[in-house]
């Protein structure tokens, strides 16, 4: 155990510097310079990139960006708010806490509602109870993110105001509700439809019916013996939830005017400010990371048939 | 044959409402099964042995349903019970073991606790040493070796044969007076199949269980059977003790199962001869005998109307209409 | 047969009174010929494995009913622009902001003036003569005589006449004009027999379709626009399920047919790519590729080049990223196909038969990877259309006058509040189509793959 979350600590540290790397070209590919106005001149624009050391080599800039964030430096903004410390921006000023909060709360509301309302439409498979269920999670996974934001926005904070249409720093649970809802309800209908399809898929193996011939009450059944089965595929979808909740909030932050990580790395493509882009991207995909690495911890705790250190990271 | 019966299956009558229509999968059994002991039920796949054996122990899914007879078990009628006390019933009073032992356990939690279940969910007040100590005492009893370390062990570090085992350590766990064993050898190699086999015969010597073995391998029901029900397209086509079976088969149908068998006891010269045409479509029965198509000694009345039962022997009957003919000439 | 049994218990059978009772006679004990056993058997028809999955689609209502949404979704985007005079660029002045179903005050004029004619024909000709006309050409019987006309339009006199070259042509004359924004009768309908000298230089009068989803701010109508936006978010899903469908296939079938460290390192990449945050890359993907993709869309002379430039930097984009990121899923599932394949006793079989190589991947490993390769590729166009939507939202996908469903959505934002049918009509269309398809998707893979049908 110990061993094979070393070695996918060792992975995740390898899938960043690659990220690094890919965003460090990707970034400096983009024309233009972050110092380039209609007024500056060639001159201060040298100047400019001999401050920054954007004048040296690319290899040697990415070789310094690296050994900069092995110390923990992540560098100084050149645009946004030139001068300051990214860590500062991301960490100092709220973002990182209120894009895992927001980002944290829709999962586990993702979980904590599409999982019961799974097993309930998988209970009761053939009832209105389920049919309903079913249209909609049907719906609700092919209606972008970005649409309902704004139809929640237009309703519940314009038409009924209700809720606020500017939920700022997520400070009280009226300003959370819609933020949350939108970046969650594609989850939620779309781990309540995998929950079904997998419970109908366990109540039909061969150990249920084991179950049922020993005696056991049929909602102990569900509860004990397909439940848990059902979940590793519902496990092994929560990786990509979070990559896609990342992608949501790009979203939500901008509908609902939360000054969260998201909307700040839109921002820092937007306006080139080549550390901050390097510092949001790093950040978020070793959030990504991370989320990988629960997931097969949780996996391997789920069901006792993988063994992680034959697993390659 | 004891007096008193355990089992009574009278007129049984299953079917399946499909979207492509009804199927009889069993039409019109009946038998009887006595304390401690062995019935066989022989015939190939799709002759409705399972379907009878779900619908004794309630586990017939939907689209099956009972349509017609009666199960009485112990004077009680089972097709009257409550869900409640059906549930109470399986594995408590009849137990069921199935085919596929790599996938009747469940994967994801240790053999010891799908144990002690079957213990716990028939008694509450039984305590968790207590079923722990139980669970023990069945695993040993099945010839599993260091028990105490395998109740701690998941499904997958178990080999099919040891699965087998544990299954049967399962299912008598809560020492029920009926053992259901579908097929129970099928998916297991043949050394593997004589063990288990060995298992429960030591066991039902051991427990006086009664069994009902639902198999297609006749040579099993020799080892382990007192008396035997040959089953073909939903009916019991011959029913007898195992010798009437084996020594003095009377039905077509039987005939054909011995001679497509290999015998250790006879001239290996002798070829194995198939059964010819494939079983029936149960969606739309013949009219006549439905082994009629495939029967080599098939009579023009076979094709037209179904074959009552002869008794041919004490307890041996046949349904056949051949039993008929000789009798008109004399 | 409970009726036998009744009164045959199994154990007290006497053959002679089965006899008597069934009424049987020596010829019933004939042994009965192959003919007659045969005629008993009723050989069901075995179906092939198409012809299986397509009853079984057809037997899945929710599926059929969304492929016949889905394929009325593709004649709304392809051939729904031929059939309404709006192209999506289009900036009509006079007809901006109009809500859904209204017409400008000059559209108005002209709706009144066909209103005009169809009034008209109810009076002046004889009742059910215009009841099978096509637009534009219209039939009117005077005097015994049947003429046949257009309708047109002078700035502000309306006349509805024509064809000046016929020898005696019908012209009806009426000036109309718009006076404090009412439309008042100048003259009075009058016909005469002789060509108006102004005949000639009219213009055509388009007949007025109404804009059924009303205009955006600057007059284009949004229901051309979102026919457009309809055709260019499923082209770009179509185009990218393919281009994942392609990399991934190959990919994912190389890996597994040669195995052993081939496929380790492949697979090591696979896992790379996978671990990386999509989103995050295609984003900065998005920015870097859209000026050198315009700026080689300017200067190179290919003809194929031109082709591309014509779809845009911004879509052409949207291809390149998933070609580089989105794949691997698909490889991923091939991958374990062939393993599967490669491990399972019918290929074994034949390749102990001698079959080749190419025999053995035409034969098994094709037909068997056909039900997971058109499931995955149905179910990744909508993954594509959304991933286009969200990037059009952010302002980084296809860009003006081109519209795809996101970017019409993402410019309806900007006046949600006064105008939230701008949002509402591409937003509906956009969850139709995903929705259908995801259903189809579905459809397909109960209909496919038996195995996973619960």
């Amino acid at each position: 155990m110990f061993v094979y979350v070393l070695k996918r600590i060792g992975a995740a540290v390898l899938t960043l510097l690659l990220i690094m790397s890919i965003t460090f070209f990707l970034m400096n590919a983009i024309p233009g310079s972050p110092f380039l106005t209609e007024k500056s001149t060639p001159q201060q624009i040298e100047l400019a990139n001999q401050k920054y050391g954007l004048d040296k080599p690319l290899v040697v800039q990415l070789k310094n960006y690296i050994l900069n964030y092995l110390k923990g430096d992540l560098g100084v903004s050149l645009k946004m708010q030139e001068g300051t410390d990214v860590s500062k921006l991301l960490f100092h000023q709220g973002k990182f806490e209120l894009s895992i909060k927001l980002g944290i709360s829709a999962i586990l509301l993702a979980i904590v509602i599409g999982i019961p309302l799974g097993c309930i439409a998988a209970y009761n498979r053939g009832s209105w109870i389920d049919g309903f269920l079913r249209v909609m999670t049907t719906v609700g996974v092919a209606i972008p993110t970005f649409v309902l934001a704004t139809l929640l926005l237009i309703y519940f904070g314009v038409k009924h105001p209700v809720l606020p249409t500017n939920s700022g720093s997520l400070t009280d649970f009226k300003s959370m509700i819609m933020p949350i809802i939108s970046l969650s309800f594609y989850y939620v209908c779309y781990i309540a439809k995998l929950t079904r399809t997998s419970m109908l898929d366990a109540i039909n193996q061969d150990y249920i019916r084991t179950a049922r011939a020993k005696g056991v009450k049929t909602r102990w059944i569900v509860l004990k013996h397909a439940l848990r089965n059902s979940l590793i595929p519902v496990v092994t979808y929560l990786g990509p939830v979070t990559a896609g909740i990342i992608t949501g909030s790009f979203v939500v932050e901008s509908t609902f005017q939360i000054p969260g990580l998201g909307k700040y790395f839109v921002n820092s493509i937007l306006s080139r400010d080549y550390p901050v882009i390097m510092a949001t991207t790093v950040v978020l995909a070793a959030l990504v990371i991370f989320m990988n690495l629960v997931v097969d911890i949780v996996y391997k705790m789920i069901d006792p048939r993988i063994t992680l250190t034959n697993k390659e990271g | 044959m004891e007096d008193k019966k355990l089992l009574e299956i009278k007129d049984l009558k299953v079917s399946f409402f499909t979207p492509a229509g009804e199927v009889k999968a069993v039409d019109g059994i009946s038998y009887s099964l006595g304390y401690d002991e062995v019935m066989g039920v022989v015939g190939e796949s799709g002759s409705g042995k399972s379907v009878e054996a779900y619908s004794i122990i309630g586990l017939l899914q939907s689209p099956g349903k009972v349509i017609g007879g009666s199960i009485t078990f112990e004077g009680e009628d089972v097709l009257a019970f409550s869900e409640e006390q059906m549930r109470d019933f399986r594995g408590n009073k009849v137990s069921m073991i199935f085919q596929n032992p790599m996938t009747c356990l469940n994967p994801v939690y240790t053999i010891g606790n799908q144990l002690t279940e079957a213990i716990t969910c028939h008694d509450k007040s039984v305590s968790k040493e207590e079923a722990r100590r139980r669970a023990i005492e069945m695993l040993t009893l099945v010839g599993i070796n260091n028990p105490e370390k395998r109740m701690n062990q998941y499904p997958h570090e178990f080999s099919g044969g040891m699965r087998q085992r544990a299954m049967i350590a399962m299912a008598l766990i809560c020492k029920p007076k009926l053992l259901i064993a579908d097929e129970p050898t099928t998916a297991l190699d043949v050394t593997i199949q004589a063990q288990i086999l060995e298992v429960m015969k030591d066991i039902q010597k051991e427990e006086h269980t009664s069994i009902i073995f639902i198999t297609h391998n006749l040579g099993v029901v020799a080892e382990i059977c007192d008396k035997v029900s040959v089953m073909y397209a939903g009916k019991i086509v011959e029913q007898g003790s195992v010798n009437d079976i084996f020594y003095n088969p009377q039905h077509p149908y039987t005939k054909g199962l011995l001679a497509s068998m290999p015998r250790l006891d006879q001239d290996t010269h002798e070829k194995l001869i198939p059964i010819e045409g494939t079983p029936i479509d149960l969606l739309d029965p013949p009219q006549g005998c439905n082994f009629g198509p495939r029967c080599k000694e098939c009579m023009k009345i076979c094709l037209s109307k179904k074959p009552p039962y002869a008794q041919v022997g004490d307890e041996h009957i046949s349904a056949c209409w051949l039993h008929f003919k000789g009798n008109r000439e004399e | 047969m409970k009726e036998t049994f009744a009164k045959l218990s199994p154990f007290q059978v006497d053959p002679a009174r089965v006899m008597g009772e069934y009424g049987l006679s020596a010829a019933d004990f004939e042994p009965a010929s192959n003919d007659e056993k045969e005629s008993m058997v009723e050989k069901r028809k075995s179906v092939s494995y198409w012809k299986d999955a397509w009853r079984r689609f057809k037997a899945n209502t929710v599926s059929m009913v969304a492929l016949a949404v889905f394929i009325l979704c593709l004649i709304f985007a392809f051939i729904g622009p031929y059939f309404i005079p709006y192209s999506y660029g289009d900036q009509y002045r006079s007809s901006q902001k109009l809500g859904p179903k209204e017409f400008s005050d000059q559209e108005q004029l002209v709706v009144d003036v066909q209103d005009e004619v169809e009034y008209m024909f109810a009076t002046f000709t004889q009742p059910g003569s215009i009841t099978s006309l096509d637009p534009g050409a219209y039939y009117a019987k005077v005097k015994g005589k049947v003429y046949a006309f257009e309708l047109e339009k002078l700035v502000d006199k309306v006349i509805i006449a024509v064809n000046p070259d016929d020898a005696d042509p019908l012209v009806m004359i009426r000036e109309k004009d718009i006076v404090d924004g009412h439309i008042v009768e100048k003259t009075p309908m009058e016909f005469t027999t002789t060509a108006s000298p102004d005949a000639k230089q009219l213009k055509m009068v388009k007949k007025v379709f109404p804009h059924v989803f009303g205009t955006d701010s600057v007059g284009r109508d949004i229901m051309a626009r979102t026919m457009y936006g309809a055709r260019v978010s499923i082209m770009i899903g179509i185009v990218s399920a393919l281009i994942v469908l392609f990399i991934g296939s190959i990919y994912g079938s190389v890996s597994g047919i040669l195995g052993g460290k081939v496929d380790f390192v492949m697979m090591r990449i696979v896992e790379l790519i996978y671990s990386i945050p999509e989103v995050l890359i295609v984003l900065l993907l998005q920015v870097v590729l859209k000026d050198p993709l315009q700026n080689w869309f300017d200067t190179s002379e290919s003809a194929i080049v031109h082709a591309l430039s014509t779809l845009g930097a911004g879509i052409i984009s949207i291809f390149i990223t998933f070609a580089l990121l989105y794949w691997v899923t698909m490889a991923r599932i091939i991958r374990g196909q062939v393993l599967q394949l490669k491990q399972s006793e019918y290929v074994t079989a034949a390749r102990a038969l001698g079959a080749s190589t190419g025999r053995i991947i035409k034969r098994h490993l094709l037909p068997n990877c056909v039900g997971p390769l058109v499931i995955t590729t149905c179910l990744q166009i909508p993954s594509a259309i959304f991933l286009e939507s969200f990037l059009s939202f952010l302002g980084l996908g296809v860009s003006a006058p081109m519209a795809s469903l996101g970017s019409l959505c993402s410019d309806a934002l900007a006046t949600i509040t006064l105008y939230p049918y701008r949002l509402l009509y591409p937003a509906i269309t956009l969850t139709i189509i995903v929705l259908s398809l995801n259903l189809v998707g579905d459809g397909l893979r109960d209909a496919l793959d038996p195995r996973l049908k619960k």
